[in-house]
């Protein structure tokens, strides 16, 4: 049976090699002593977690049904003492809105958003694009602090500054990843 | 049983364990009912209540943590119910103060009034030990069980509807702060 608390089995990119972005992201998280990890699932996040699971046992992951949801238990998390981080896709930040507006702001609770962006250059969803472009400006609505990988080596110094933020200021901070770097195009048009 | 009593009964059976209470009528009766530095009172987030619990529950495995939820709230966030059966931790009790109406509102009713049933809910999501508790007496019998078998619990507790005396501090920092402090975070 799989642990609940560290609960992703091997996924699509189990055995390949994980992409340079999200070994880097991951590392950033445990290095920012983030051993706590909410997450819905997205494609790739998969990735991320793969390399959690592979490089990082020390950090626990564990699934919500809804990123509202993740970021409830994200901030009960923090009242505990832990430094809770929240893997969503972009669609996702809009099922959290009134989370962060009514609990994580107004209380002064950190957290760290990892962001995977759909909507950006590269899509061809019409439904990911409003909300993928929505969310910068949500996140500058709330005054959160986002800032997006351009390039895979950046991921882990980009994570690892966003939570010094988060957690030494109570506050809240995204890290955005672009799909031209988790998705990267390779010619033809979808 | 009014919620208040309800809720006072809660808090003399757990004086000293980490209570989390949903906004609205919920969080002003546990003010009501004896305010300290462990009662967490969300001024927002409707729902989030028995994630919020989860979420300390999962870091602080030796405490025994408590939520205070509304009928209104916890339906919506249904999904809640299946990620606290599939985490499943023993140290979580959720109180659903089910009186039928979102009461903070003006009454309007609740699915629950026409037969939504939250118990049944929380056990088709995987959570074992449920109850649905009536009276004070039912109350008493269900806490005494929640004291005796591990986690995590969902008791839904049908209560009426009585109009708050009092409301929780507005200042939310301040709340969460003398909460970690009590808690011994930072
Ligand atoms: C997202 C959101 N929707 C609606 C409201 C308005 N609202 C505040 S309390 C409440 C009712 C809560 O009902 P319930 O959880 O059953 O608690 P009760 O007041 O009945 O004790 C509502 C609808 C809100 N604060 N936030
Ligand atoms: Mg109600």
């Amino acid at each position: 049976m799989t642990d609940p608390q560290r609960d992703h089995p091997p996924g699509p990119s189990a055995g390949s090699a994980v992409p340079s972005w999200a070994a880097g992201v991951a590392a950033g998280l445990a290095a920012a002593g983030c051993h706590d990890v909410l997450y819905v699932p997205d494609n790739p996040l998969s990735h991320i977690l793969e390399a959690l699971r592979r490089d990082h046992p020390g950090v626990r992951t564990r699934l919500a049904t809804r990123e509202e949801e993740a970021m409830g238990i994200a901030a009960g998390l923090h009242l505990g003492g832990a430094r809770p981080a929240v893997l969503m896709q972009s669609s996702g930040l809009g099922n959290t809105l009134n989370a962060i507006g009514s609990l994580l702001v107004p209380y002064q609770i950190p957290l760290l958003m990892v962001i995977s962006m759909r909507g950006d250059a590269g899509e061809w969803n019409a439904a990911q694009v409003p909300m993928g472009r929505a969310v910068v400006p949500v996140l500058d609505a709330f005054g959160i602090e986002h800032l997006a990988v351009e390039r895979g080596e950046e991921a882990e110094g980009t994570v690892l500054a966003l939570a010094h933020l988060a957690f030494g200021t109570r506050t809240q901070a995204a890290c955005l990843l672009p799909r031209r770097l988790t998705v990267p195009v390779r010619g033809g048009v979808a | 049983m009014t919620r208040f009593e309800a809720v006072r009964l809660i808090r003399e059976w757990a004086p000293d364990d980490p209570v989390v209470a949903s906004l609205g009528h919920p969080a002003y009766d546990l003010f009501a009912s004896g305010d300290r530095d462990l009662n967490f009172y969300t001024w927002g987030s409707m729902g989030l209540t028995s994630s919020i619990a989860l979420g300390l529950a999962l870091a602080r495995p030796a405490l025994a943590v408590h939520a205070l939820d509304g009928d209104g709230s916890l339906l919506m966030n249904l999904g809640a119910l299946a990620t606290i059966g599939n985490l499943a931790p023993a140290n979580l009790a959720v109180f659903v103060l089910d009186n039928g109406v979102y009461g903070t509102t003006g009454g309007q009713p609740t699915p629950t009034s026409r037969g939504a049933d939250l118990e049944a809910a929380a056990r088709a999501m995987g959570i074992a030990r449920t109850a649905t508790a009536r009276g004070e007496n039912g109350l008493r019998q269900a806490l005494a069980a929640v004291r005796e078998a591990p986690g995590p619990w969902v008791v839904v507790v049908k209560v009426e509807e009585s109009a708050p005396t009092a409301r929780p501090p507005l200042d939310c920092v301040f709340i969460k702060q003398r909460f970690m402090a009590a808690l011994g975070q930072e």
